[in-house]
């Protein structure tokens, strides 16, 4: 058993339920990877962990927000209490405790709906982006008490927007697509934005849907709130210094590909020195009969990131106040309440980056 | 413009113009006053036949500049220390001050100019000030070491000073009827001051002593003296270790992991810790360029382009002085920088010229990231740099940038702080032991590595 278990195909298996983010699924993932070692020690169990979060992240096209599930488990399982009489007993422990922040933790998002429901006004335009679980369920609770209407982004190139305006729509939300370039054209008739996020890190940023940095910038300009919800298994111990510090960044991103179209500087230089270049540009002058280059959705979407990094200066300011919403429950270990797993509510972005410094390193 | 102050013999009578200040200067600043001024008359008597001579040819002394100006200086440099005390008092009476200058000709070389508007920085010290009291020798050496800056990075002092009490408190004895936990630090107070006499206290040193003092206090009457000794000076030891050179390599590794392969990473000035990790992250094979931007009037950057350039592997390396900064950013992907003290709300005191680096960087969306060990973290907060600073002193100066001469002119002031703050905004990461923090998270950082661990 232990040789054929997949821990990739383990996770996969759980995303294919709909209720489960990719965080949840890692954790889940490396309880079932718990339930299969045949680690005999602490150690060995920690390494393994350790190799199936690494596993995990080597294998995912977009790693951050799974990263953060396994942190959280693997730190849990670290400083969970040796006082077991045996190992299998300790094993059989981490895997229900496990097992019930998996279940407990999907609980999350309904509180996470009732804190955010005093936010929103009666009446309130609210543009949101791309899909997300939890805005789903906090725009579906305000629609039971309030009148809502929803402005959702298309979010290119995966095109998630078109599914969250279908479900508000066959609930009953007054909702319209908007195109990812209309957002500034929009912005002046939207009360507040309302975001999810892949993860919340350290510099009390946000990484989320890529589109959501200048959604952000223009929501700033325009004076109005930025609201990010974050379920708190989505905090995360990095700190992006830029865009392109995410550990999403691949070099193939924005990088130009060398067109083959003799124009341009190649034609004028050959001009300059034809004493050395004539035969290269007769190898060159029958390329402009052939089509011209086409570019497909694919291209576009493969050479473009997933994710993108959104500074919370760019949300934090006393003209636009702005507000995370977070929800911890309390530990299954007493004694780490007030460290680890505590309600906390309501943070502002400084109040994200306070708490998990405290956090971590306490 | 200092043609008159040539032309005026100088008359010893206006001296008490120094007086008023006086009485807010403290009883033994008034007595080294006293005494200088003694020593100036006397001096003054044998300058007399050689005044004469500059005051011949006052004209032509001015302009040749470089060669001519050791010998204007003494009579000068005085007249600034005066100046002040008018500035405070009556300022129409410019003979006078003119006057007293002339008096105090012979202390001139050591004492320095006195300022107009920043004079709480404090005059810049004597180098080779006096030993008041019963000093250990080791004491003397690392005061006199700091004097001349020739130990002035915070690390480096904070090390130096508590090896030096290391000494002393294995040198001490306690004195009969009295216990080690009370008496040892009324015998390390005169030490503490007298390096503070040398050079303001860093504030690395200030948090070392307060942990060393609660060390101290804690230490049990019953123990026998040299165990204490021996456990004060464990103390030490751990406290160098842990809080100074472990959480120096953990700073390393954790800035190293922000440099990718093919960066350019731009420093300013000279800190170990920045030196150390891109030496580090050369070694791992990572393509690096180095951009350092320095300035005067210490001109710290020579060093570091010194030690990056030279060793196994060499690192590219670009060295330019501040005014280029703007022309250089364009090609920079991540500015790192070292600090002296990081205060609870973010703000970063460091040496003269990293504010402007941090601003024109954040301008230019160049992150800017900040290496600074907890133990540096100070409780106090700062809005700018001119409530507090240190002044460099000329000798310092001198010895560093090489030809500088202090102005011959009395309506010109020369201003060398040490330090400047940055503030919180212009950072985007502190890079501690304890992890990447937002400079806005700054006041949650002591609590949490709990301050009693020396």
């Amino acid at each position: 058993m232990t040789t054929t278990f997949d821990i990739y195909d383990a996770y996969i298996d759980i995303l294919q339920n709909d209720q489960f983010s990719p965080p949840l699924a890692a954790i889940k993932a490396l309880t079932k990877l718990i339930q299969n070692s045949d680690a005999g020690t602490m150690f060995e169990l920690v390494s393994a962990l350790q190799k199936g979060a690494k596993d995990l992240s080597s294998r995912s096209s977009n790693p951050i927000s799974l990263n953060a599930g396994c942190e959280l488990f693997n730190a849990f399982v670290t400083l969970f209490p040796h006082d077991s009489h045996n190992f299998e007993n300790l094993k059989q422990r981490l895997i229900d405790y496990g097992e019930t922040y998996a279940t407990e933790a999907l609980t999350y998002r309904e509180k996470i709906a009732e804190l955010a429901f005093g936010f929103i006004k009666d009446g309130s335009v609210i543009l949101t982006h791309s899909y997300s679980r939890v805005v789903m369920q906090t725009l579906l609770r305000a629609h039971k008490q309030k009148r809502i209407s929803v402005f959702v982004t298309e979010a290119r190139p995966r095109g998630l927007g078109i599914k969250t305006a279908e479900t508000l729509t066959a609930a009953g939300v007054p909702c319209k697509v908007i195109l990812d370039s209309a957002v500034a054209y929009v912005m002046d008739k939207v009360d507040f934005v309302l975001v999810g996020s892949e993860a919340v890190v350290e510099s009390g940023g946000l990484v989320n849907a890529v589109g959501s940095n200048q959604i952000a910038i223009i929501a700033r300009a325009a004076n109005k709130p930025f609201y990010a919800l974050a379920e708190s298994y989505k905090f995360h111990r990095l700190f992006p210094l830029s865009q392109y510090d995410l550990p999403s960044h691949n070099t193939k991103f924005l990088s130009f590909s060398r067109p083959s179209l003799p124009e341009g500087p190649a034609s004028i230089k050959s001009s300059n020195d034809e004493s050395i270049i004539p035969s290269d540009t007769s190898t060159l002058s029958p390329k402009p009969d052939l089509d011209p280059p086409r570019i497909t959705q694919e291209q576009i979407s493969q050479s473009n990131p997933d994710v993108d990094y959104t500074r919370f200066v760019l949300y934090s300011s006393t003209a636009t106040y702005s507000i995370i919403l977070i929800f911890r429950t309390k530990s299954p270990r007493p004694d780490l309440i007030s460290l680890v797993f505590s309600d906390v509510g309501s943070l502002t972005p400084e109040g994200v980056s306070q708490y998990l410094v405290g956090m971590f390193s306490g | 413009m200092p043609v008159p102050s040539m032309a005026d013999p100088p008359l010893p009578v206006h001296k008490p113009t120094g007086a008023p200040s006086q009485k807010s200067m403290t009883k033994a600043e008034r007595r080294e006053l006293q005494e200088k001024q003694r020593a100036a008359k006397q001096a003054a008597k044998q300058a007399q036949p050689q005044g004469g001579k500059p005051a011949g040819q006052p004209g032509k002394g001015q302009q040749q500049g470089a060669p001519a100006a050791p010998k204007l200086k003494p009579p000068q440099t005085p007249q600034k220390k005066v100046f002040v005390v008018e500035a405070s008092g009556s300022r129409q009476h410019a003979s006078g001050s003119r006057d007293a200058a002339g008096a105090n000709a012979a202390d001139a070389p050591s004492v320095p100019p006195g300022l107009r508007i920043f004079s709480h920085f404090g005059q810049p010290k004597v180098v080779g000030h006096v030993v008041k009291g019963d000093i250990h020798p080791e004491i003397v050496r690392l005061g006199l070491l700091f004097s001349e800056f020739k130990i002035s990075g915070a690390n480096a002092r904070c090390i130096a000073t508590l090896s030096a009490f290391k000494k002393v408190i294995q040198d001490y004895t306690t004195p009969p009827q009295n216990t080690l936990s009370r008496h040892l630090m009324t015998h390390l107070s005169p030490q503490i001051s007298h390096l503070v006499a040398a050079r303001p206290m860093s504030v690395t040193m200030g948090n070392a002593i307060r942990e060393l003092k609660l060390a101290i206090s804690n230490i049990d009457i019953d123990m026998v003296e040299q165990e204490a000794k021996n456990t004060l000076c464990q103390k030490i030891d751990n406290y160098i270790r842990d809080r100074i050179i472990l959480a120096g390599a953990v700073i390393e590794q954790l800035a190293g992991t922000k440099i990718k392969d093919g960066d350019t990473v731009l420093t300013f000035g000279r800190s170990s810790v920045v030196e150390k990790m891109l030496l580090e992250e050369r070694r791992k094979g990572k393509n690096v360029s180095v951009i350092i931007v320095d300035s005067k009037p210490l001109l710290e950057g020579k060093h570091l382009l010194k030690s990056l350039t030279s060793g196994e592997n060499p690192i590219p390396c670009t060295y330019a002085l501040l005014p280029a900064l703007p022309t250089l950013l364009t090609e920079v992907s991540t500015v790192f920088l070292g600090a002296h003290s990081l205060f609870s709300n973010g703000a970063v005191y460091s040496r003269a010229g990293t504010a402007m680096v941090a601003m024109m960087a954040k301008v230019h969306n160049v992150p800017v990231v900040v290496c600074c060990e907890t133990y540096k973290f100070s409780e106090g907060v700062m809005v700018d740099g001119f409530s507090k600073n240190e002044l460099v002193p000329i000798p310092v100066i001198q010895r560093t940038a090489g030809e500088y001469n202090p102005p011959t002119n009395q309506n010109l002031e020369t201003l060398n702080p040490l330090y400047d703050l940055t503030p919180p905004t212009y950072i985007t990461a502190v890079v501690t032991e304890v992890g990447l923090i937002p400079p806005s998270s700054i006041s949650s950082i002591p609590l949490a590595l709990g301050k009693t661990s020396l």
